[in-house]
Order: C-alpha cells, then sequence, then structure tokens
C-alpha cells in the first residue's frame, strides 16, 4: 500500500538539515502502523512525504501503486484527496464553522452535492458518537470530542490511508485513550492502512507495528 | 460555491467593516463614473428628446449661431421651390413667477404656418384647441401650454400667470392647452408655445428669429433642399436636421465626461490597491486555513479560485452599491449640469429623468468587478502558494523575492521611458493618455522598490528617536516591503489626485483674481439676468444714452456677447468697443504686440482671441480666422492673444461695429459702467434703477457681486478637491490598519519574544506607532512625488481636452504641507485603532499561543 | 392664412369655391356666373358667427374693402370686434402671375407679419371655412359633369358635379354644385373626400345689389366637427371709389 525506496529529504536553509536519510519501507493494506522517535527525528516530515504535503528529495515514495515523484503539485493534491486521511495534534479545525461543516469540507472539496454530503458527514459524527452535536462550533467541544470531529473529517472520504500526527498529544491521558480506543475500533472496522506518529508510548505499544525514527534514519521497525 | 459559503463568508462577517472599507475605492470609483456618465445621457438624452418633440416634422433647421438672423432670411427660404413650409422660431428658457417650477421652455412660432409642422391638437380634434386662434395672435400675451403644466399649476384657459420679459415680470394669459403626449411632453412638459412676433417684442430680439424650421416640398430629398437653402443663404448659416443641433451640446458635455473618467480611473486604481492589500492580509490572516484546506485535498486552482471568486463578489457588491450610489448622483449632476448648460449656454433641456441605461451599469459593474479580480489576482497567487507544511505548522511568511523587484523595476524603467517618448514625440491624444497611463503604472510598479529605500533611509531617523522600537519599525517595513507596498501605492495614487486637482485649482484661481482684476474693472455691471452668462433678454442700444446721462456716471461699454459656430464647434464672440476696453481695462497679451493688438482690432481690421481659443485650436497672431456670420464668413486675422476665462470653449473678442455689421445685431447683453471720480456706487446703482424701474428687466451688480459670483464657480472647484483629500485620508486609515494587522500577525513571536525579554507593553505600541508613521511618510513621499507629475498630466489635460486654459504649472506648497499633518494624523490614528487591541488582551492571548506553538 | 384672391373671394360670396361646368354646356354655367360678379370695387360689414358642437357661439365683425379687379385686386380687411382682436387688419395684394402677397397687421404689438403659403386644408382662424375654400381657383383646373336638374327651396337649378384634374391640389375628391337657372347665382356647395360629405356651403338672402346678385348670408357647415359659420354682410355696396394708397402696408400702419 505504502512504499518508499531510499527517501532521503534535505531542507536547505542557512543551515542545511538532513531531515530523513534513506529510507526504505512497505506498508501493507490494512496495517496500523505507530512511528516514534525523539524531537527532530523526521516523524512528521515522514508522514509529510507520504501524505503528499511535501516532496522528497531522493528515493521514491510510491502509494498505492502511484509513484509520487514527478507528480505536479495538482497530481500530489490529487492522491492527497483521493487516498489520504489527516489528523493533526491540533485538530486544525475550522473555527468559524459546525462540526457538520467541517466534517462535509473534504467532501465539497471534492465537488459533492450539497445535501449528499451533509448526510455523510451526518454518519460520521455518529459513528464518532458525536450525532447530538452536529450544530455546534469547535469552541464549544472538549478536546476529545474537537479530535473525533477531526478523525471524522478525516474518514469523510473512507481514504484507504489515514495518517495521525500526535493524535493524542493535547489531550489529557484519559481522553487521549479514548480517542485511542476509537482509532482501533474504527481501523478494526473500516480496514484502513494507518500511520500513527506518537510520543505516547501506550500509544506506540498498541499498535502491531512500530517503526523507530533517529535522526532521520530508520533504527527499528518491529512487529509484535 | 459551496466552498464560498463555508470558507468566505464566516471571515467576511468577522471582518465586516474592513470588508466593507475594502470595497469602497470600487463603490467610488463606479459611483462617479455612473453618475457622470447617467448624468450626461440624461441630459443629452432630454435635449435630444426636447429636440424631437419640438422639431415635430421639421426636416431641416436653419440658424445662425446664437445672435439670430434677420427676418428677411425667412421669405427667402420660403422663395426656394425645395420648401413646402417654412416657419420661424425663437426659443428660450425663462423663468415663470409660478412657484417651484423652475424655467419654461417657450417655444415662439408663427401659429398661421406652423400647424403643418408641429402637431397641437393630434389632428383627429373634435375639441377647439385655442380657443380663438385670432385672439391668440392679436394678444401678445397669448401662451398656449401643456395640459401637464396647466394641471401642475392649476392653470385653465383664460388663467394669467407671470413670466419674466425684457420689461420685467408680466402677466400672460392662457389661451389653449395643448393635448398630451408629443409635442407636450417635451421639456418635461413645462413647454409653451407664444406667437413669434410677440416673442421678438418680449424678449427684446428686435426684428430677428434664433432659426426657421424647415419641411420640404414632396417629392424632394432633405439633402437637396437641405444644399439648395445653403446655397441661398452662404455659409453663414448653418442649415442641418434638426437631430445635428445634438453635436455642438455633446462637444459641452464632453468636457463633463473626460473630467469623469479621470476621475473615476483614479478611484478604481486607487480601490484596486485598497483591494489589493486586504487581499494580500486576508490571504496572512488565513494561512493555517488554507493550509488545512490543502491538507484535505484542495487543489492550488480551488484556492485561487476561492480568493478570485471573493474578490469578484467583493468587486459586484461594490460595484451594485457604486452603481446605486451613481444613480442618486446622476439625479443630482443632471440637475447640475441642466442648470449650467441652461444658464451658461442658454441651451433648453430638462433632465428631469434619470434612465439608468443598462449598458452602462453592465460596463460600470463590469469594470468594477475586473478590477476587484485583477487586484486580487497576485494574492490569490499567493494563498494558492502556500505552503501547506509550513502554514500548519507557524506563522512563518514569504518575502518577496529580490528577482520579482527586479523585474519590476526593468518594467518601471521601460514604461517610464515609453511614457517620456509619448510625451516627447507623441502628439495624438492616443499618445498623450498612453503616456499618462504609462507614468501611472511604472510609478507603481516602481513604489515598492521606492518604499524600500525610503524605508531604509527612515531607519536611521526613527532609530534616533527610541533605538529599540524605531529600529524594529523600520526593519519590519524593509523586511517585507510586500505588507506595505499596496497601502503605499494606493496612499500614493490618492496624493497624487489631491495635488493634481489642488495645483490646477490653486492655479486658476490665482489666474482667475488676476484676470478679474485687470479685464473685469469696471465699477458696475448692468445685465438682464442674476448672471453674467444668460442671454435671454438683451437690451437695447438706445439705453447706452440714456446711461450715459445719468449722474456719477462716466464711462459706458457695451458688450454683446454671442455663441457662434467656429470649426465646427461653438464659441463665444465677445463685441466690444475697443477703444474703450484699451482705455480702462488694458492687458498684457500672451502673444502679439500690445500697441498693434488694441489699434487694429479697434479698427475692425483683426480680432483678439482668448488664450484657449488659441490652445484649443493652434491659433496664432496672423491666422486668419473664419467665423459664420449671418452676412456670410468673416475672415479676420487674430490680433493678439489674450488670458481670457469667460468661457471654456473659447472667446473672441471684436470690435462692436464688426459685430454690428455682420451679424446685424445691435442689441447689448451687458453695459459695463465706471463711475465718475467721487460718485459713489450704491447711489449710482440706485439711480439706474429708478430710471428704468418698470420698464425694463435689469441687474446691477458692483463689482464685488461679479467678483463674488465667478470665485463662488471657482470654489466648486476647489470642493473637489476637499473631497479627495477625504478619500485619501481614509485610503491611509484602512490601508494602514491593514498593514499593521498583516504585520502584528506576522511578527506576533518577534513581539511575544519582545514582551518576553521584558518589553513594557507601551513599547511593543510604539514600535507599532512608529510602523504606522513610517508607513504614512513614505505614502506621503512618494504621493507629493507622484503628485508633482500628476499635476503636470492634469494641467495638460485641462489645456488639451477641457478647456483649452493655459494654467501655468504652481506646485500647491501650502496644501502639500498641510498634508503632513493630516496624513501622519491619520497613520497614528490607525496605528490608534489597530494597537488598541495588540495594548490589551489580544496580544495576551497571541503571546500565549505562540509559547504554546 | 390667406390663399390668392381669398379676400377677393370672401367678396364675391365665396362663389369661387365652386368650379366649372363639367361638359361644354356646364362649364359655360359656371363661367357665366363668375362673369355676372364683376365689379370695380366693393365694400361691406361682414359679421361672422361660428356655433361650436357644444353650442357655443363666438362673434365676429370686420370690415371689407377691395379694389381693383380680377387678378390685380387689393383688398383690406380688418376686425371691428370683439374687443380683443379690433384692428387685427389683413391687407392682401393679388398679382396676376404669382401667389398673392398677404399681411397680417396686430396692432398690440405694434407690427405686421407676413403671411406665407399654407397648407390649404388648415381652417381658417377657429372658422368651419378652410383656406382653400376661401381660395379663386381658375375653371380649368377641373372637370365637370352636369348631373341634371333639380329645383331646391322652389327655384330651378343645375346640379353639377366638379372634379380636380390633378387629385393633390385639393383637400376634397370631389363637389356637387347647385346654380340657380334663372340668375346664375350659387344655391349650394358640398364637398367629398372619399365619398364622405366633409363641408357644405348654403346661400341665402340673394339681393339684387347694383345689378349684382348676391347673398347677403353664407353658411358653411363642418360636418365632421358639427359646428357652422355663418357669415352675413351688411352695408354692401360695389363700384365705391377707392383709393389705391389705402392698400399699403403704411395705411395699415396709420390706421392704428
Amino acid at each position: 500500500m505504502i512504499r518508499l525506496a531510499d527517501v532521503s529529504k534535505r531542507f536547505n536553509g542557512k543551515r542545511p538539515v538532513v531531515a530523513l536519510d534513506r529510507i526504505t519501507l512497505a506498508i501493507d493494506r490494512g496495517e496500523m502502523v505507530s512511528i516514534v522517535g525523539p524531537s527532530g527525528s523526521g516523524k512528521s516530515t515522514l508522514l509529510n512525504l507520504i501524505g503528499g504535503l511535501d516532496s522528497a528529495t531522493a528515493g521514491e515514495v510510491v502509494i498505492d501503486g502511484r509513484k509520487l515523484s514527478g507528480l505536479s503539485d495538482d497530481g500530489l493534491t490529487r492522491v492527497r484527496r483521493d487516498k489520504i486521511g489527516f489528523i493533526f495534534q491540533f485538530f486544525n479545525l475550522l473555527p468559524t464553522l459546525s462540526c457538520l461543516e467541517n466534517v462535509s469540507l473534504p467532501l465539497h472539496l471534492r465537488g459533492w452535492p450539497k445535501r449528499k454530503a451533509r448526510a455523510r458527514a451526518g454518519e460520521l459524527l455518529d459513528l464518532v458518537q458525536l450525532g447530538a452535536r452536529v450544530d455546534h462550533l469547535p469552541d464549544e467541544l472538549s478536546g476529545g470530542e474537537r479530535q473525533r470531529v477531526a478523525i471524522a473529517r478525516a474518514l469523510s472520504i473512507y481514504p484507504p490511508i489515514l495518517l495521525a500526527d500526535e493524535p493524542t498529544g493535547n489531550l489529557d491521558t484519559a481522553t487521549g485513550d479514548g480517542i485511542l480506543t476509537l482509532i482501533r475500533d474504527l481501523h478494526a472496522r473500516l480496514g484502513a492502512t494507518m500511520l500513527i506518529v506518537t510520543h505516547d508510548m501506550t500509544v506506540a505499544t498498541s499498535c502491531p507495528r512500530t517503526i523507530v525514527l533517529r535522526d532521520g534514519r530508520l533504527v527499528e521497525d518491529r512487529r509484535r | 460555491m459551496m466552498l464560498l459559503g463555508l470558507i468566505s463568508w464566516p471571515y467576511v462577517r468577522r471582518h465586516l467593516v474592513r470588508s466593507l472599507l475594502t470595497t469602497l475605492g470600487i463603490v467610488l470609483g463606479v459611483a462617479v463614473f455612473v453618475g457622470m456618465h447617467s448624468a450626461n445621457e440624461a441630459v443629452l438624452y432630454a435635449f435630444h428628446r426636447t429636440v424631437d418633440r419640438i422639431a415635430g416634422a421639421t426636416h431641416l433647421q436653419v440658424s445662425a449661431g446664437e445672435a439670430g438672423f434677420d427676418e428677411e432670411v425667412l421669405e427667402r427660404v420660403q422663395s426656394l421651390p425645395e420648401v413646402r413650409v417654412a416657419v420661424p422660431v425663437i426659443e428660450a428658457a425663462v423663468d415663470t413667477g409660478l412657484k417651484g417650477q423652475g424655467s419654461l421652455l417657450v417655444l415662439a412660432v408663427d401659429l398661421t404656418g406652423d400647424r403643418s409642422l408641429r402637431d397641437y391638437d393630434l389632428e383627429s380634434g373634435d375639441e377647439e384647441l385655442i380657443d380663438d386662434p385670432l385672439v391668440f395672435l392679436a394678444q401678445p400675451d397669448s401662451l398656449m401650454v401643456t395640459p401637464e403644466f396647466a394641471e401642475r399649476n392649476g392653470l385653465d384657459i383664460n388663467s394669467r400667470m407671470p413670466m419674466w420679459t425684457m420689461e420685467g415680470e408680466k402677466q400672460f394669459t392662457i389661451r389653449a392647452v395643448m393635448r398630451s403626449g408629443g409635442l407636450a411632453s417635451a421639456f418635461g412638459g413645462n413647454l409653451a408655445i407664444m406667437d413669434v412676433y410677440a416673442a421678438q417684442k418680449v424678449f427684446g430680439r428686435g426684428r430677428k428669429f434664433d432659426r426657421i424650421d424647415v419641411a420640404v416640398t414632396e417629392g424632394v430629398t432633405v439633402e437637396r433642399a437641405r444644399v439648395a437653402i445653403q446655397r441661398l443663404l452662404g455659409p453663414g448659416f448653418q442649415v442641418g436636421p434638426p437631430s445635428s443641433r445634438g453635436q455642438e451640446f455633446e462637444s459641452l458635455v464632453s468636457v463633463y465626461s473626460i473630467t469623469a473618467n479621470i476621475s473615476s480611473a483614479f478611484a478604481l486604481f486607487i480601490g484596486m490597491f485598497i483591494i489589493y492589500n486586504s487581499f494580500a492580509i486576508a490571504v496572512t490572516q488565513r494561512r493555517s486555513e488554507i493550509g488545512i484546506l490543502r491538507a484535505l485535498g484542495a487543489t492550488r486552482g480551488q484556492v485561487r479560485t476561492l480568493f478570485l471568486v471573493e474578490s469578484g463578489i467583493a468587486g459586484f457588491v461594490g460595484s451594485l452599491v457604486g452603481a446605486m450610489g451613481g444613480i442618486l448622483l446622476a439625479r443630482g449632476v443632471a440637475g447640475f449640469i441642466a442648470g449650467l448648460l441652461q444658464g451658461v449656454y442658454g441651451i433648453a433641456q430638462r433632465a428631469d429623468e434619470v434612465a439608468t441605461e443598462p449598458r452602462l451599469i453592465a460596463f460600470a459593474i463590469g469594470m468594477g468587478m475586473a478590477t476587484s479580480v485583477l487586484a486580487a489576482w497576485l494574492p490569490a497567487r499567493n494563498a494558492a502558494r502556500v505552503d501547506p507544511v509550513q502554514a500548519l505548522q507557524k506563522g512563518k511568511y514569504q518575502v518577496l523575492s529580490a528577482g520579482e523587484n527586479r523585474i519590476r523595476r526593468r518594467a518601471a524603467a521601460l514604461l517610464g521611458a515609453g511614457s517620456v517618448l509619448c510625451l516627447l514625440f507623441g502628439r495624438s491624444g492616443w499618445a498623450f493618455y498612453g503616456g499618462y497611463a504609462l507614468t501611472v503604472v511604472a510609478s507603481l510598479l516602481l513604489a515598492p522598490s521606492l518604499a524600500l529605500w525610503l524605508a531604509e533611509a527612515l531607519r536611521p531617523a526613527l532609530k534616533w528617536i527610541r533605538p529599540v522600537e524605531g529600529a524594529l519599525a523600520a526593519d519590519s517595513l524593509i523586511q517585507a516591503p510586500r505588507r506595505t507596498s499596496g497601502t503605499v501605492a494606493a496612499l500614493m495614487l490618492s496624493l497624487a489626485q489631491v495635488i493634481g486637482l489642488a495645483g490646477i485649482a490653486r492655479g486658476s484661481y490665482g489666474s482667475i483674481v488676476d484676470w478679474l482684476a485687470t479685464a473685469l474693472n469696471p465699477d458696475l455691471f448692468i445685465t438682464t439676468s442674476q448672471n453674467l452668462a444668460t442671454r435671454t433678454f438683451h437690451f437695447p442700444e438706445s439705453m447706452g444714452p440714456e446711461l450715459r446721462k445719468i449722474p456719477g456716471i462716466a464711462d459706458v461699454q457695451m458688450v454683446r456677447s454671442a455663441r457662434v459656430t467656429f470649426r465646427g464647434g461653438p464659441v463665444m464672440v465677445v463685441s466690444v468697443e475697443i477703444a474703450g476696453i484699451a482705455k480702462r481695462a488694458r492687458r498684457r497679451p500672451v502673444e502679439g504686440n500690445e500697441r498693434d493688438m488694441y489699434r487694429l482690432a479697434a479698427a475692425g481690421e483683426g480680432v483678439i482671441v482668448s488664450d484657449n481659443l488659441a490652445e484649443l485650436h493652434q491659433l496664432h497672431v496672423g491666422d486668419v480666422l473664419e467665423i459664420a456670420a449671418p452676412t456670410g464668413l468673416l475672415r479676420l486675422p487674430v490680433v493678439g492673444v489674450v488670458l481670457d476665462w469667460s468661457d471654456q470653449l473659447g472667446t473672441v473678442l471684436m470690435d462692436r461695429s464688426v459685430f454690428t455689421r455682420h451679424w446685424r445685431d445691435d442689441l447689448v447683453d451687458i453695459f459695463r459702467v465706471y463711475l465718475a471720480p467721487g460718485a459713489s456706487a450704491p447711489d449710482v446703482k440706485s439711480r439706474i434703477l429708478e430710471r428704468f424701474a418698470g420698464s425694463r428687466r435689469l441687474f446691477v451688480l458692483t463689482n464685488r457681486d461679479v467678483r463674488d459670483y465667478i470665485l463662488r464657480l471657482t470654489n466648486q472647484w476647489l470642493g473637489l478637491t476637499y473631497v479627495q483629500i477625504a478619500v485619501a485620508v481614509l485610503v491611509a486609515l484602512l490601508g494602514i490598519v491593514n498593514t499593521l494587522t498583516v504585520s502584528i500577525i506576522d511578527r506576533r513571536r518577534e513581539l511575544g519574544v519582545l514582551q518576553a525579554v521584558g518589553a513594557l507593553r507601551h513599547q511593543v505600541r510604539h514600535t507599532i506607532w512608529m510602523e504606522a508613521i513610517a508607513v504614512g511618510t513614505v505614502g506621503l513621499v512618494l504621493g507629493l512625488a507622484l503628485g508633482s507629475v500628476n499635476l503636470y498630466y492634469v494641467l495638460q489635460v485641462a489645456a488639451r481636452d477641457l478647456s483649452g486654459m493655459r494654467v501655468a504649472y504652481g506646485f500647491p506648497v501650502t496644501l502639500a504641507l498641510w498634508l503632513v499633518p493630516i496624513m501622519l494624523g491619520a497613520s497614528f490614528v490607525s496605528a490608534l485603532v489597530r494597537t488598541r487591541r495588540v495594548g490589551g488582551a489580544w496580544l495576551a492571548r497571541r503571546g500565549a499561543r505562540i509559547r504554546v506553538g | 392664412m390667406f390663399h390668392r384672391t381669398s379676400a377677393a373671394v370672401l367678396a364675391l360670396g365665396l362663389l369661387v369655391a365652386a368650379p366649372g361646368v363639367g361638359a361644354q354646356d356646364a362649364r359655360q354655367i359656371v363661367q357665366e356666373a363668375q362673369r355676372r360678379t364683376d365689379a370695380r370695387s366693393q365694400q361691406y360689414e361682414g359679421t361672422l358667427k361660428v356655433f361650436d358642437a357644444k353650442g357655443r357661439v363666438t362673434d365676429k365683425r370686420w370690415t371689407f374693402a377691395r379694389h381693383g379687379s380680377h387678378g390685380t385686386s387689393k383688398a383690406v380687411l380688418r376686425f371691428t370686434a370683439p374687443p380683443e382682436v379690433k384692428g387685427v387688419a389683413l391687407l392682401v395684394i393679388n398679382h396676376p402671375e404669382r401667389a398673392s402677397d398677404q399681411w397680417m397687421w396686430t396692432p398690440a404689438i405694434a407690427r405686421e407679419r407676413r403671411i406665407a403659403l399654407q397648407d390649404r386644408s388648415t381652417r381658417f382662424f377657429g372658422t368651419d371655412f378652410s383656406f382653400e375654400d376661401l381660395e379663386e381657383r381658375d375653371v380649368g383646373q377641373y372637370e365637370y359633369w352636369l348631373l341634371g336638374e333639380e329645383t331646391v327651396e322652389g327655384v330651378r337649378t343645375w346640379r353639377i358635379r366638379s372634379r380636380p384634374t390633378h387629385t393633390k391640389s385639393s383637400q376634397y375628391t370631389s363637389s356637387i354644385l347647385w346654380i340657380r337657372q334663372d340668375r346664375y347665382a350659387f344655391v349650394r356647395i358640398e364637398n367629398y373626400k372619399d365619398e364622405q360629405l366633409v363641408r357644405r356651403l348654403v346661400y341665402r338672402h340673394l339681393e339684387n345689389v347694383q345689378g349684382i346678385w348676391t347673398a347677403r348670408s353664407l353658411e358653411m357647415s363642418d360636418l365632421r366637427r358639427k359646428s357652422r359659420t355663418v357669415l352675413s354682410l351688411e352695408k354692401l355696396q360695389y363700384n365705391v371709389p377707392l383709393e389705391d394708397e389705402d392698400f399699403t402696408l403704411q395705411a395699415l400702419r396709420r390706421e392704428q
């Protein structure tokens, strides 16, 4: 499902930084993988490359059989919108939109008709147990609820791949556990390929496979 | 479209005031455009309609300028076999004594023959229209009015109504009421028919007609008849279809079109930069939102389209509001223009309906939208280029690359060179206006670079005032010229317009005052109306000697002016006793020898032309003018060019003897009266009024009255300058508030750090104040610089296409000095608006976020 | 305004409006009628009454003087009542080879105006006569047919139909004339426009004045407007001595 071959990423600022150094990796359909490592080890960069938000300096990223190198920005966007759902640490909900509107946003970007998009968003909010809060603004929700909305938004297009960047990083332990349970539950039900970047060892160990990065290198790939 | 509702609308709602202000430029530009053009069109339409309705079945109209021509011409025209009917006409717009009716267009005709041209009763008449046609003709106080007019004023057959005549206010009798429609709807229904011979007497026209309306013999083409009449009467007469009367009128109205076009172009340009600025800010403020959208799968195209559609809608809303404002404006403006044309040019029309021409509105709205979309183009492109990874992480800003700046500078240099070439070699209107546009665009392209240099130059000064805050403020400008360039450009444009308008107003004011002092120096003016321009009524020459007999009067000069045709356009012929003028109001010519000029002109061997006529028609001393007079073409050389402000389209000054001979016209419009030494003006004035009381309609104006009247007209120009200054202040406020908003967002980390390391809140505030004032200063400097160039172009436009008035270039220094505190004050006020929030919870909250992020 | 010899025509009791006779004898009848009214000069006081459709009556009076014979005659018509039109005068100077010159004098503004040729179907100053009705036309401009003989109010008349040779020269398509067999005087004229009767002129009170049989009363009815105008001739005199200089513009002004 996801294949990386000798992928490197360098940032050419005043002081060049090698964020990722020759990573080779394959993740199969339906796997649930956690990525761990200290700050600056390249976890987020790896996620961004897989999500098509950024492109590799060298090497090849292949998503669902499609090579990302050489794709135009629009090409990358198309891969992203069709195959990838993002879950962020800070939720990145639009504060002016209601839960329902936030969830339906990706569908609108794909040009779905309004009625259909709203129906789908409603289903998804039910799925994350927020069916009663469809018209609330993000500011009116707790952190855990906001992350549920973000998850619902990521799922709105039923993407084959879900990428989560510290999904519990901004939540207390109990709420984080709830989110984790939800993610595992959804993974089990929907069978999407799932990558979770995390600091939290509880989250990491709950995944069948864990990849460890240090200084931009893959130092460990263990399966349970 | 769904995105628009979800993403754009909440933003607009949150920044409602700013969003509305953003479109202000568009509103203004479109309003001015729609307003002025609708007004012009309304006036033109009203004029054409009146001409059309009054023309009836007239095929051709014969006229000889405004002065009219002798009665005997009528018989000659009637004698032609090509002419079936030829009827004499006198047309005059006069004041009625009726309240709120404004002026009444009196169409004086010979009713014995006129019915073959005009339908007064719409044929099938079963009812007597004119109670008794013979009485109508026998009594000179007979009027026929429209049913609308009769109804509005509660008049019926045999009612009496007052009307101003040569002999003062007189009572007239309604002897007939026309049927509705057709003729009756001309001039908004304010039309009255009277007998042409009675009109001659009542309006002091002597034995003259204004024109002859002709219907051609059946089977003869209009053109053949036209040629025959023209051949019969010679080149001193104008023979053409009624519609051709509009051409002269259009050339008068076009002056307002040019002014309107320049004003609305500037307003739109300024609007463009306000929109650019606002959108640049919106993109900065909404960067994280854009990042989220991009992460969720929005393509660059979708993001760009989102912003462009937003700008299109903003443009549409602004244009719509502008168009509505313009229509409202048009009503006022139309009345103003109509009044001016009627008063100054004696052309009757009534623009009481401002039709909203759909094509004009559509064009204006399209123009407003295009401006808006164009302005948002760069910000939209930048929005599309937002890197989602960075946008989602932190507020890094993108700096205008050096390469782009270089390209702009090169383009600016190229355009600048182009405009210089246009100036040097271009004679045509296209080259001139092209050069003007190139200059403006070049300066806009240069604005960011210049702003950067200026900011660098300002740094030491700011640093000297406040070592840390000053340096930070200057650096903020230096590091992000894009942030300020929109504001600076808008400020520059609006200030340039202020300088241009103020410069021309100041220059012409000075010149007019000078002209008033030398040319208009009589102690008293005797006129037939309250102003100097209306020429509905005239005095007989015999009044001159009567005036001279009044004790206290030393000298009386007779002035007769009439609009005549010269090179296809209307110009003003002013006839005076040149010898008297030479003695009393001697003027130094702009071109020509003073002694020869007065000697030759007094001898009737030449004419003196005004500088604006010389400028508009490229006339010089020695050129022979050909002026159409009823006795044929009058050919006289130009013997001098003098400064003269009496007419927008140019003046030809000739001796009275020449005029009376060639126009067969010994009427007088104005008596210029000089007092004997020791005589008091009020005494003489009352003696004059006493002498002619009851027998003449006359007004005695003192020199001061006349000066005040003319200066009041001139001051209306200055009024426009103040409006433009208000716009500039608004632009400054809005632009600087916007700029500061972005600056604070962009630098929140820096500002947070500043506070973290111990800067007090007021110190942070000072940084922002200084930045605001720096932006204001840069805009001011560039504005004054471009203003000095703009003034040159404005003066050229005025000289070329507006009036030919040559106004000396004089930079409005006083105003420019006033602008310094005004603009810096406005900058400071906008800084206060912004920092009020910065100083309070706002920064704290931002700061908190910074720490978490 | 008036056409040609309109004033003279008024003097002749409008018989000029009657075209000649169609067949050889029809034309001769009309010509004879014209010949019998010939005179060196004429003078009368006329009263004009206009009865409109609503029954309103307006009165006007004028004095009339004609000097000279057909073609070169001069005439002055001066209104004497009502007061608003008193003094208004018409001067007509006929020329044998061209249209007459006409001036109208308006005392209130103390000036004359020239009256030009004009549309002939227009009404003459609010009366039921049109300018054409007042014109003198040459017999040759018409074709005539004798329709028969008829007794009108106890008098034997010829009934004659006339039609203008140039259809555009008249507002009427045709007319029917009744002429007394005993005195060659007109009795009645009916004018048709497209088979519709539009105006009827009736001659009444025929009297022998100085050997000329003249109708002292003329009544013109406009059948579309449903109004009529009656002109009565009083103090009628033929061949009175008149001076040429009384028929000039100067004379018009002098009379003021």
